[in-house]
């Protein structure tokens, strides 16, 4: 009789790759459910065309590249998903498309592909799509928090993502429940930001912040597991300096784009994060 | 929790290393005549005869570490002959004791073996994973294991014993209940946690002594052993029996899963038939624990006194997936006891910059595997990192010969 023979461990957890990019994709399917009741066709038409369009640019440019086609593991749907919650509703239908495909060309494939990339390649393709075509990749209106009911759906959202912070913030407990995002960062960053804001005397602003744009940005964009730092004093750091960064946006009124460049700016000083805070092992000085 | 007794097997299998050191030179010949007890291997750490009968061969046969080492077979005659004699706590160094009795804590070395001033002592009576030998023990003799550690406390003179239990440990009370005589022996109740059985970390958590790196925590008179040990310390002062016996838990697809007492050089095929055989087609066989256990090539390999565990696997319990990329989501640096970073060990062993490996203290990697059982990436984490220390080793090697310019 033969035995299989490996090295340790000899059981695994059932968490993988798969269960983390579709898990987090889940999460994000009340807000994208409240973006379509708020604004009707045109949400689901952002939607479908940013994801198809990332899975088809994904699966076009692996095969031309001859490489194994890995969109069973959700990374590229979650990116199209993510980046579709970015846009303002009246965008016509082929700036995420272009956007979707600039993700996942640019940000993901040159980049040597999942868990190498530097910057998140949504906000990559948002950043690109906003420098092309400002005009129609601003929103009509920005959401503040003035009444209580603004939380479940917020009538002033200008982008898909504002439609509810409730639901962003719910799918976002459950990321941070299942650490498919990363706690440190995310906590860090949210409650420092919130304080920060509170006693800097821009108190006025909170409301602008406690807008489903921030919790996207704050829950899921910046504590993305592939671009945040991995130590654990590394990632408190990440996301302290995340939080002032967007206070100086704040400053100049800045909000939810604002915000965007502030965790891509963050993302060029993962690795420097890294290198800089390697802790010592137990019992080590 | 019951412990079953099994049958006395026809024939054992006893290697000459069951711990870590040189194997031991054997004292018995082909057609000799053995009785329980008896020794027949002679070395850093005594080996003896777990059956009466008659030595049918010596030589190298499989042994659980995976390798063929030197081993004496002996075929069991009916009828036990005993040769113990209790031994005398007085007149003898504990250490000398340890050593004659051949007593091993599951990581091989012998419980006394340096010459230290021991203040603590911890026994660790925490249960890894699917293990449930220690909670076993100390349900069934807690009134011998709290004797070993009385005998233990004497001989070395330390001032304070701790016994660590997990807090929802059916055992806690029992120990509670059999300590109370005794101001010097603590009961300490934890949630559970692994790796348990990290030394260092023990001594840090519940001796709080910091244990620095390179060195062990007899060093810091903190004296770690395990319920098994104490057990084994009890039976060779009471009635002079050597370690010829260990409690090991078989679970895993056998029918009737449970602690089994076994004797030193059961063939595992044999225990596993013990607990009811196989349910459905074993396709791996693990020893010691799930996680941080080895996998075996044949079930024709004997139970030693390191042995803690049998675990039988059917092909739906292995996971077969294919590594992906990691995706930097840094579980393992979480999870990892030592505080090192996995994930950074594996690149770096991957693509043999051993150099790199070293300047992040991979000799530090207790290979306690929880890095790889987290992984969502499903990388083979312990095997790479175990590349990266033998790269390290030669590396260090070449530079020190000279052999190349460092």
């Amino acid at each position: 009789m033969t035995y299989t023979i490996s090295p340790l461990p000899h059981v695994k957890s059932r968490e993988s790759v798969k269960s983390v990019m579709w898990g987090t994709v889940a999460a994000l399917i009340p807000v994208s459910i409240a973006a379509v009741y708020l604004f009707g066709f045109p949400a689901i038409k952002v939607i479908l065309a940013t994801v198809i369009a990332a899975v088809v640019t994904e699966i076009i440019i692996y095969k031309a590249a001859s490489q194994p086609i890995t969109i069973g593991d959700g990374n590229a749907v979650l990116i199209g998903l993510l980046l579709a919650l970015l846009m303002p509703p009246s965008v016509p239908i082929w700036v995420p498309i272009i956007g979707a495909v600039f993700a996942i060309a640019v940000a993901k494939y040159i980049f040597g592909g999942t868990g190498t990339l530097i910057f998140h390649p949504a906000l990559i393709g948002f950043a690109f799509l906003l420098a092309a075509w400002p005009t129609l990749m601003g929103a009509q209106s920005t959401p503040n928090l003035s009444s209580f009911s603004d939380l479940l759906i917020e009538t002033g959202a200008g982008r898909l993502v504002e439609a509810s912070p409730a639901l962003v913030l719910l799918g976002g407990a459950f990321v941070l429940y299942k650490r498919y995002v990363d706690r440190r960062v995310a906590i860090s960053a949210t409650i420092l930001l919130m304080l920060l804001v509170l006693i800097s005397g821009k108190g006025w602003q909170l409301p602008y912040v406690l807008t489903g744009g921030y919790f996207l940005g704050l829950l899921f964009l910046a504590a993305d597991p592939i671009t945040s730092p991995v130590t654990k004093k590394g990632r408190l750091v990440y996301g302290i300096v995340l939080a002032l960064l967007i206070l100086i946006q704040l400053h100049f009124d800045a909000y939810f784009t604002g915000m965007c460049f502030a965790v891509l700016l963050m993302n060029v000083f993962s690795p420097f994060i890294d290198r800089n805070t390697i802790p010592k092992p137990i019992g080590g000085k | 929790m019951k412990i079953a007794t099994m049958k006395t097997p026809e024939q054992v299998t006893i290697p000459l290393q069951q711990h870590a050191g040189e194997v031991c030179n054997p004292v018995v010949c082909v057609g000799d005549i053995v009785s329980v007890g008896q020794l027949i291997g002679d070395g850093t750490s005594m080996i003896h005869s777990s059956v009466s009968g008659e030595v049918t061969a010596i030589s190298e046969l499989p042994h659980p570490a995976g390798k063929n080492v030197l081993s004496v077979v002996i075929k069991t005659h009916d009828g036990e002959k005993k040769d113990f004699k209790p031994a005398d706590l007085s007149a003898s160094k504990m250490s000398r004791i340890v050593r004659d009795a051949g007593i091993v804590e599951p990581n091989g070395l012998p419980t006394v073996y340096k010459k230290a001033d021991i203040d603590t002592i911890i026994i660790n009576g925490t249960n890894t994973g699917d293990l449930s030998s220690n909670a076993a023990l100390m349900l069934n003799h807690p009134s011998e294991i709290v004797d070993g550690l009385r005998a233990l406390i004497k001989s070395s003179g330390a001032k304070k014993a701790i016994i660590v239990i997990e807090l929802d440990s059916e055992a806690l009370h029992v120990m509670r209940t059999e300590t109370i005589p005794d101001s010097d022996i603590k009961i300490v109740a934890t949630p559970t946690y692994y790796p348990a059985g990290t030394e260092n970390t023990l001594a840090k958590k519940f001796a709080r002594k910091k244990v620095p790196r390179g060195s062990t925590p007899e060093d810091r008179g903190v004296l770690i052993s395990s319920i098994a040990s104490m057990k084994a310390l009890y039976d060779v002062v009471h009635d002079g029996m050597p370690m010829i016996k260990k409690t090991i838990t078989v679970t895993g697809a056998v029918r009737s899963p449970g602690n089994v007492l076994a004797n030193i050089g059961t063939p595992i095929k044999h225990v596993i038939d013990a607990c009811g055989g196989c349910s459905g087609t074993p396709v791996k066989i693990v020893m010691n624990g799930a996680i941080s256990g080895v996998a075996q090539y044949s079930d024709e390999v004997p139970v030693i006194k390191t042995t803690t565990g049998i675990l039988v696997q059917t092909e739906s319990d292995i996971n077969r997936e294919p590594p992906a990329p990691c995706i930097n989501c840094a579980w393992c640096v979480d999870e990892c006891p030592i505080g090192l970073m996995p994930h950074l060990l594996y690149g770096y062993a991957d693509s043999a910059q051993f150099d790199k490996c070293a300047e992040l203290y991979i000799g530090d990697c207790v290979e306690c595997g929880m890095c790889a059982y987290v992984c969502p990436s499903k990388l083979p984490l312990v095997q790479i990192i175990r590349y990266g220390k033998h790269g390290v080793a030669e590396m260090e090697m070449e530079i020190e010969t000279g052999e190349v310019e460092a």
